[in-house]
């Protein structure tokens, strides 16, 4: 029968949660990509009716709002997961 | 109604609604808990407004530049919001008098204002437009039944 | 024939539910993405007719809570996986 002592039990737990908070990191980059191609958008936005500026600005803010919450889902389970 | 057309007003209804909606945890925290739940959640509140404030900042910004420049520029600054975020959250779950759930929930509370306030609008508007088809329909009888 | 004792057992069950935890937040790039582009549109949109601002609004906010549905499904496996298993 195959044994092991508590310590490499436990090295073993806290080494595979260290990983897996290092691959749910990776979630980070998707809100950045579309935020940025909403600048983008907003910018040739901005050139085409330079009075609307006011209401460009709101519509991205509101938009920003909600999609760069999800990356902080990820970043959640990851900090429960590295400090044990 | 999003019939506001500076941002500065915007924020200022966002953080108005918000501080509403939020006195229900905090009364729940003083009345039914310990104190560590009550200041994770104040801390998760302030750090969310500064943040808030930021993006404006950062969005303001960058709508003088070319495009692929705003692109990357609006990326890079979404990476160091994230940073902030991870300072955070690492602050609030090594600090035994800090408590971790309470500050992730007050990382969130401003997009969840949002949410209720767009369906809040949803339902009034909806409201309005079937009252607006009974009075019609009211209007009508009463023609034909005045003929 | 190996035979493990049962905290081996117990431990390698767990370092695979940490795993699996870790790999199902890979599925947070999706909605930010979507969210995104969503957002784009609605302001180049913008630009086109600002008096449609309100309506703009509601759709976009409409179409970003649904694709945030998929979003929240892999936290709830996420979090069983963490606590339960």
């Amino acid at each position: 029968m195959v044994e092991l002592s508590p310590e490499v039990i436990e090295m073993v737990i806290r080494s595979a949660s260290v990983i897996a908070a290092g691959l749910a990191l990776i979630a980070g980059i998707g809100p950045g990509v579309g935020m940025g191609y909403a600048a983008g958008k907003a910018t040739s936005a901005v050139r085409r009716q330079p009075e609307a500026r006011g209401s460009i600005v709101t519509t991205m803010l509101l938009g920003q709002i909600i999609s760069g919450s999800t990356g902080i889902y990820s970043l959640v389970i990851a900090i429960y997961l590295v400090f044990t | 109604m999003n019939n506001i057309n500076d941002p500065n007003k915007m924020q200022i209804e966002i953080l108005k609604r918000t501080y509403l909606i939020s006195i229900l945890p905090i009364a729940y925290g003083l009345i039914s808990g310990e104190f560590e739940t009550l200041l994770g959640f104040i801390f998760g509140l302030v750090i969310s407004t500064l943040i808030l404030r930021l993006r404006v900042i950062n969005i303001e910004r960058s709508l003088d530049m070319a495009e692929e420049k705003a692109e990357k520029f609006i990326r890079n600054r979404y990476f160091i919001e994230y940073t902030i975020y991870f300072i955070v959250l690492a602050v609030a779950r090594l600090n035994p008098s800090l408590n971790f759930l309470a500050t992730a929930v007050g990382l969130f509370m401003i997009k969840f204002t949002v949410l209720l306030w767009m369906l809040l609008d949803m339902v009034r508007g909806g409201l309005n437009k079937k009252l607006q088809e009974y009075k019609k329909l009211k209007e009508d009888k009463t023609e034909k039944g005045g003929n | 024939m190996v035979e493990f004792s049962p905290e081996v057992i117990d431990m390698v069950i767990r370092a695979a539910a940490l795993l699996g935890a870790g790999f199902a937040m890979i599925a947070g790039i999706g909605p930010g993405i979507g969210q995104g582009y969503a957002a784009g549109k609605a302001v180049e949109s913008v630009a086109r007719d600002p008096e449609a601002r309100g309506n703009i609004i509601t759709t976009m906010l409409l179409g970003q809570a649904v694709a945030e549905s998929t979003g929240i499904y892999s936290l709830v496996i996420a979090i069983v996986l963490i606590f339960t298993i």
